[in-house]
């Protein structure tokens, strides 16, 4: 019992002097989505160099001499993730979320509501990558919603169709309507995702209006700030009747499709399975990389001419949070040889811009003898040195439109007709039940056709127990 | 003997203990909990209203139970035969034939779904086209070997003398199995059911996996709950699934091995 008890205090002492051994150096707690980080491994995971995070700890202690090491942890669903920052046992330095989600964050900092997923301000005056390298494009969209303080982008993106050009038409799937036609039932397949679904079933339900709203952006008669607000205003409409009618419509876009996923999409176009699916255009440019390399098959993707949203994930500093580590560590990742690493790494389109982006992009992309002049003008003004520009415009020579480069680069007026997903708010609840509704199997005769089974059978149990009881009784006496 | 106090059952029986109250009573409580409070920590009803309220959600568990039924019938019509000729002697089907039809049990299970996805979609049965089709396959699939095994263990204890007195006896082969083989086995059956119904019923891969996710099970709705946040009425739904469950056991620890065999019809 002696021994026994020695080595209980072993341990105890053991346990409580490991701590001590990190304790001069500071910690940086970051929350980051699955696969969202340069983490320099190969494609079987084996370590081949240094992570941007073992870049920055060595980059950190080189300017300030002081040791920092990152405890990097990942989420799935951004819902997880607010999840873990309200059961409030990790508390982290730096998460990133997306947009609604930020917006969700800010709503709650700013009225004072929700004190768990609260956020710290950033000081931008001491982010100078950012600042420099930022692209002009998302620093107006942030400052126009008023996140600039509290948000800095990331990665960025489209919602559109990856789609197969051999099997689908061009006109077909540029529209919503392509879930709907008959022609193509079985061989498209939608997102899992209760907002990504609702917001397509909105856009298509409203199909009509946007139309109108295009048409008149073409002749001119609008801006491009209008139909973005139109765009907008459809993506988020939550009103009863249009929660209704989007209810409706998915319910028939389920019959019509080969079913929801969540991640197999990419894979399942890539070998065939399915014609066309709905795509984030990171996710849409990696398919077609896969598919290139292994079945020498070309995929496309097309934002559809109705319009579509634009999402962007955002780093942003949970109440408590260490923000002068967490600043640093985020204007690191705002340095274009950092931020072309993290691109490379994961084929997502980072929010930054410069130099070594744009030789990033000419160098994966650029046809010598491409017809078209691809100007990508709006995202990279003012971040590049005299020697990119072209007539005072950044333009990449292409043939390829619809691939890659216009996948990760969408066109000005592409943009155009792409709105920003909010948060829901009191409506989620609503959407949520649609949804459900929508997944699950309305057969009510069926259902209560089983019910009454159910009674019968449980009727029947019962009145046999009861039976075998009497029975007992009976010949004890 | 005092010596060895320490490796009393008692004592023994200490870490589950402790295991079973951290991880299953506690939990357990804090399902019940949920499932009657609101986002305010207020006591209320309101979960289930919300659930009762949506038909879907009524549809969804009436659905459950009968893929659950359906699959349990399936899997004993196909794993019956099987079990009674695997465990049958003189047959030449040694333990090595047992382990093919268990083998399967080996595999990791969301590969094993994975592939089977793939080799339907070859054979034509995708789960695009025909889902609930597809969704079964996958869970009979799934669900065989956990009733193979419990029937042919206790298809190996079967005393093969009654079978040949209910023969000499005077009874014909359909006789026989209904009177002697079948009652003789019936604990098997009862365990295996256990070991597929409920399984079924709250799984949520297979039917994400091979349906398309065209098809939700009960399974589906606690998991899309809980991914959104709302964990009260995710709780609700839970605790509906494990009161139905608990009634399943209910009636299964109702019928006694003894009088099993003595008169079940």
């Amino acid at each position: 019992m002696k021994r026994f008890n020695a080595l209980l205090l072993c341990m105890m002492l053991l346990f409580l002097y490991t701590p001590s051994a990190f304790a001069e150096e500071e910690v940086l707690r970051v929350y980051n989505w699955q696969d969202y980080i340069n983490e320099g491994k190969d494609d079987d995971g084996a370590k081949i160099a240094d992570s941007v995070m073992e870049l920055w700890e060595k980059d950190y202690e080189r300017r300030t001499g002081k040791k920092v090491r990152v405890q990097y942890d990942t989420f799935e669903t951004n819902e997880t993730m607010l999840n873990t920052l309200r059961t409030g046992k990790t508390s982290y330095d730096l998460v990133c979320p997306s947009d609604y989600i930020i917006q969700k964050m800010l709503l709650a900092t700013k009225e004072g509501t929700d004190d768990a997923i609260s956020v710290e301000k950033f000081d931008i005056s001491k982010m100078e990558n950012y600042t420099k390298y930022v692209s002009p494009y998302i620093s107006d969209l942030f400052q126009k919603n008023d996140w600039t303080d509290y948000a800095v982008a990331y990665m960025w993106g489209t919602v559109g169709f990856l789609y197969n050009p051999e099997t689908i038409k061009y006109e077909d799937v540029s529209t919503w309507d392509l879930f709907w036609n008959t022609d193509y039932k079985n061989r498209v397949t939608c997102k899992d995702v209760s907002r990504d679904a609702y917001v397509v079933g909105s856009l298509y339900v409203q199909r009509e209006k946007l139309r109108e709203a295009n048409r008149k952006y073409e002749n001119g008669e609008i801006k491009a700030e209008e139909l973005q607000k139109t765009v907008n205003a459809v993506a988020n409409d939550t009103t009863d009747k249009t929660i209704e009618n989007v209810g409706t419509a998915l319910s028939e876009m389920k019959k019509n499709i080969y079913g929801f996923e969540v991640d197999s999409g990419k894979t399942d176009i890539v070998s065939g399975k399915i014609d066309a699916n709905l795509a984030w255009s990171g996710d849409a440019v990696y398919a077609m990389d896969l598919a290139e390399d292994e079945d020498d098959k070309l995929l496309a993707f097309k934002i559809p001419d109705e319009g579509s949203t634009i999402w962007f994930d955002g780093w942003v500093m949970p109440k408590g949070a260490n923000t002068e580590l967490a600043q640093d560590f985020v204007d690191f990742l705002c340095r274009p040889e950092i931020a072309v690493m993290n691109m490379d790494y994961i084929g997502y389109t980072s929010a930054i811009a410069g130099d070594e982006i744009f030789e990033l992009v000419k160098e994966n992309y650029e046809d010598e003898d491409g017809k078209y002049e691809y100007d990508l003008s709006y995202f990279f003004e003012g971040t590049l040195s005299e020697k990119h520009y072209t007539n005072g415009k950044a333009i990449i020579k292409t043939n390829a439109l619809g691939r890659q480069l216009t996948t990760q680069y969408p066109s000005l007026d592409e943009v155009a007709r792409c709105g920003i997903m909010e948060d829901f708010g009191d409506k989620n609840q609503a959407v949520l039940e649609m949804w459900t509704q929508v997944k699950s199997n309305n057969i009510s005769a069926f259902s209560y056709f089983m019910m009454a089974f159910l009674a019968l059978m449980a009727a029947a149990m019962i009145t046999n127990k009861i039976r075998k009881k009497l029975k007992k009784r009976r010949r004890r006496r | 003997m005092r010596k060895n106090k320490i490796f009393s059952r008692k004592t023994l029986a200490v870490p589950y203990a402790v295991f079973l109250i951290l991880f299953v009573v506690i939990p357990l409580f804090l399902i019940v909990a949920y499932a009657f409070t609101d986002e305010n920590g207020m006591l209320t009803l309101s979960n289930f209203s919300t659930f009762f309220s949506g038909g879907h959600n009524i549809n969804t568990l009436m659905f459950s139970i009968f893929i659950g039924m359906l699959n349990t019938a399936i899997c004993l019509l196909l794993g019956y035969p099987a079990a009674f000729f695997l465990a049958k002697k003189g047959m030449g089907f040694g333990k090595a034939t047992v382990l093919l039809f268990v083998m399967p049990m080996w595999i990791n299970f969301v590969l094993r779904t994975a592939a089977t996805r793939d080799l339907l979609f070859w054979m034509g049965i995708s789960g695009g086209e025909h889902p609930y089709l597809a969704t079964m396959i996958g869970m009979v699939y799934n669900y065989l070997p956990f009733v193979i095994l419990p029937l042919y263990t206790t298809m190996t204890k079967m005393d093969i003398s009654l079978i040949e007195a209910s023969y000499d006896l005077g009874a014909n082969k359909v006789q026989t199995f209904f009177k002697t083989i079948l009652p003789m086995t019936m604990p098997g059956v009862v365990s295996a059911s256990t070991m597929v119904f409920m399984p079924t019923m709250s799984s949520y891969v297979i039917s994400d996996v091979m349906g398309e996710r065209k098809i939700s099970l009960i399974g589906n709705s606690i998991q899309l709950y809980f991914d959104q946040g709302l964990w009260h009425i995710g709780s609700l739904v839970a605790l509906i699934m494990l009161v139905i469950i608990a009634f399943g056991s209910l009636c299964t620890d109702s019928a006694p091995e003894e009088e099993v065999r003595g008169g079940l019809w």
